[in-house]
């Protein structure tokens, strides 16, 4: 072999393995200020003016265009109380305490982070829109079919899903401690 | 198998260089896109998008409570001029986003006393008129986007008229 069909080789070989890097590298998400509050995660450092290449280029990625964390703290939810992912199939109780935040909302939405299509065209709930009970507490079912009786956000049929929690403005107790916040419980009640 | 040793490093050097090519392109690139998919109504203009459904998601996870407008904007030939009009009794922001997707400003409706305001977004050593608050930053582009709450998406038809009140235009007079 010459040399230049060597050199040739280790270029494009190269552009592959530095490309596909920095793809994974900055995929993973934000591990600066990476929380994790039972099955719900959130990362405080969206929307605050990144001090490196890396920590830029995966906020751009997992969260183009949020809001820093005094205005919204974003919490997503990808498996259940139990650990086990959100399966569209399935039936979960949504519940908990109102959120301490000016404003709140949990929405639906495919792995890939988009809404999916559904005949009620309903993909969250929010504070405004849930009743609470005798306990204050409120709940919600989440599955593919209408419930016989209380609130809905349908699920996905046939595939996973994940879940958003937004909170807007967030008071000063739960900015103290988010990891320690108390925030909605997700559990399988059947599939 | 010697004869591989120069190649082999000048690889590894092609794979690093690209890598850090590659993640300082990431900002840059989302953001052309989001310009793009959010500028459907020109450059330097407030556009007001419809609400998120499946059909309609220009960034990922839109949220269905929140009614985007978003000016997509270009100070290449000059400041931009954004008006923001809250709501009254609701949560509404303004956030302001550069090239490189950091964020260079953020003021919600109780920052704002539920008042109108006006903010000039200008590079270093452009020329705005007196007395109006500006934000100075390193790049041309970016995007400005007013977020206004729901709690309901059929609340729209009664909120559409007061969001129109939020307008963005570039700066043609300095006084």
């Amino acid at each position: 072999m010459k040399s230049g069909h060597r050199y040739a080789i280790t270029l494009v070989g190269g552009l592959a393995v530095g490309l596909g890097a920095a793809w994974a590298i900055t995929g993973r998400g934000l591990s600066d200020g990476q929380i994790a509050n039972g099955p719900w995660t959130t990362s405080l450092g969206y929307g605050t003016k990144a001090t490196d290449a890396v920590t830029r280029a995966a906020v751009a990625r997992a969260g183009l265009l949020a809001l820093p964390a005094k205005e919204t703290v974003y919490w997503s939810a990808k498996s259940d109380a139990a650990g086990a992912p959100l399966d569209g199939n399935c039936r979960y109780s949504l519940s908990g305490a109102p959120l301490d935040a000016r404003w709140w909302s949990v929405t639906l939405y495919d792995t890939a982070g988009y809404l999916v299509a559904n005949d009620t065209k309903i993909w969250s709930v929010n504070g405004a829109n849930v009743a609470l009970d005798a306990k204050d507490e409120w709940r919600v079912t989440i599955s593919p079919d209408k419930p016989a009786e209380g609130a809905w956000l349908p699920g996905t049929k046939g595939q996973l899903f994940h879940l958003t929690l937004r909170m807007y403005n967030p008071g000063g107790g739960f900015r103290a401690d988010p990891a320690k916040a108390v925030l909605p419980r997700i559990v399988k009640e059947g599939c | 198998m010697r004869s591989w040793l120069g190649p082999l490093l000048f690889g590894l050097i092609v794979a690093v260089a690209a890598a850090c090519a590659a993640i300082a392109a990431i900002p840059y690139g989302l953001m052309n896109v989001a310009i793009d998919r959010l500028g459907q109504g020109g450059i330097n203009r407030m556009a007001y998008g419809n609400l998120a459904n499946p059909d309609r998601q220009p960034v990922v996870r839109p949220s269905p409570d929140l009614a985007y407008s978003s000016c997509p904007y270009d100070l290449s030939a000059g400041p931009v001029a954004i008006d923001v009009a809250p709501v009254p009794g609701r949560y509404s922001s303004l956030s302001i986003f550069d090239a490189a997707t950091d964020v260079i400003f953020v003021r919600n409706d109780v920052e704002a006393a539920g008042k109108p305001y006006r903010i000039i977004v200008a590079r270093e050593g452009q020329a705005v008129p007196a007395g109006v608050e500006t934000v100075r930053t390193d790049h041309d582009r970016g995007i400005a986007l007013i977020r206004l709450l729901l709690k309901d998406p059929s609340e729209i038809g009664q909120l559409d008229a007061a969001r129109r009140q939020s307008s963005c235009a570039m700066v043609t007079k300095l006084k």
